[in-house]
């Protein structure tokens, strides 16, 4: 895992956009706020320096693929490589996850207060977790829906098929949603694959990572 | 009555934020909720938002996937058609 830092640095995201493929600034170019730009730059910046070093190649030599399912995937001289990858932000802070093979999502949220949390949470929580969430007041639940919020959100995108999979129709793991840190499940459409799914939380933020527990082979992303 | 492109700019400018800033979308309209630097977690309120006024479906995927709000809009036409 790594943290990227996106407080507001000009030449540091001077310096990440020079990173950047041709399509990738364009891409940049479009983001209508600077924050929103900001962040893209910086991340697929320290995400393309941590992937040049894992698959030991240069910035010329490393592109990006689509899956079927619309997910990235990394081409060294257009080759698919298996590195399995997600990233993620929010506000000041972004995540990346790396392993070298198997399904992976990332999530990060900064806990800002919003006065949807209620309608949120009816589109998001599992039955339990919307009985758990109606007992708590204040900080406790916006930390309370931060938390499954970045927990699903990272199972989702580990999954790669966006909200086409409900997230009320899956529920975090007791022991996690009571405090553990790690946990294994398994979404009822997918009833022979374990995820395990970290709280990777701190004072500053809510994040999850999520990885699919044991991958029966190496796939290639385009798969 | 208004437009459908004038409500949707409407919605947009009152429930959605960026560093609580509203999202200024061009008059036009050409522009995804991507590219206006919309968080995931904002796509899932605004689906709802999107279904409640215009009593369409959407989901939070079908929603990040128009390419600009203006075929978010010719969509919800097309649906009250």
């Amino acid at each position: 895992m790594f943290h990227v830092d996106l407080a507001p640095h000009a030449t540091h995201e001077a310096r990440a956009l020079e990173w950047l493929s041709p399509e990738e600034r364009v891409r940049s170019g479009r983001f209508l706020h600077a924050g929103s730009r900001r962040r893209f730059t910086l991340c697929r910046a320290a995400l393309r320096a941590v992937l040049c070093h894992r698959l030991a190649c240069n910035g010329q030599q490393l592109t990006f693929g689509t899956s079927s399912y619309g997910k990235p995937f990394a081409q060294v001289d257009e080759v698919p490589n298996p590195i399995s990858f997600n990233v993620s932000h929010s506000g000041s802070h972004g995540l990346i996850a790396v392993a070298p093979h198997g399904r992976l999502g990332v999530d990060i949220e900064e806990r800002i207060s919003r006065d949807d949390l209620g309608h949120l949470s009816d589109a998001v929580l599992g039955p339990s977790e919307k009985r758990e969430f109606a007992l708590l007041r204040g900080n406790r639940r916006t930390h309370f829906f931060f938390r499954m919020w970045t927990l699903k959100e990272a199972l989702i995108k580990a999954l790669g098929v966006g909200f086409s999979q409900d997230p009320a129709k899956f529920e975090v793991p007791l022991a996690v949603r009571r405090g553990a840190k790690t946990g294994t499940l398994r979404f009822p459409s997918l009833p022979r694959t374990d995820w395990r799914v970290d709280d990777l939380g701190t004072k500053d933020f809510a994040a999850a990572v999520a990885i699919e527990a044991s991958p029966r082979r190496s796939l290639m992303p385009s798969e | 009555m208004a437009s459908t492109e004038e409500r949707l700019r409407t919605l947009v400018a009152e429930n959605l934020e960026v560093d609580g800033q509203p999202v200024n979308v061009p008059a036009d309209l050409n522009v995804s909720l991507t590219d206006a630097g919309v968080p995931s977690m904002d796509f899932v309120a605004f689906a709802k938002v999107i279904v409640r006024e215009f009593d369409v479906p959407l989901t939070p995927d079908e929603c990040a996937d128009f390419s600009t709000l203006k075929d978010l809009a010719a969509y919800i036409d097309s649906q009250a058609a």
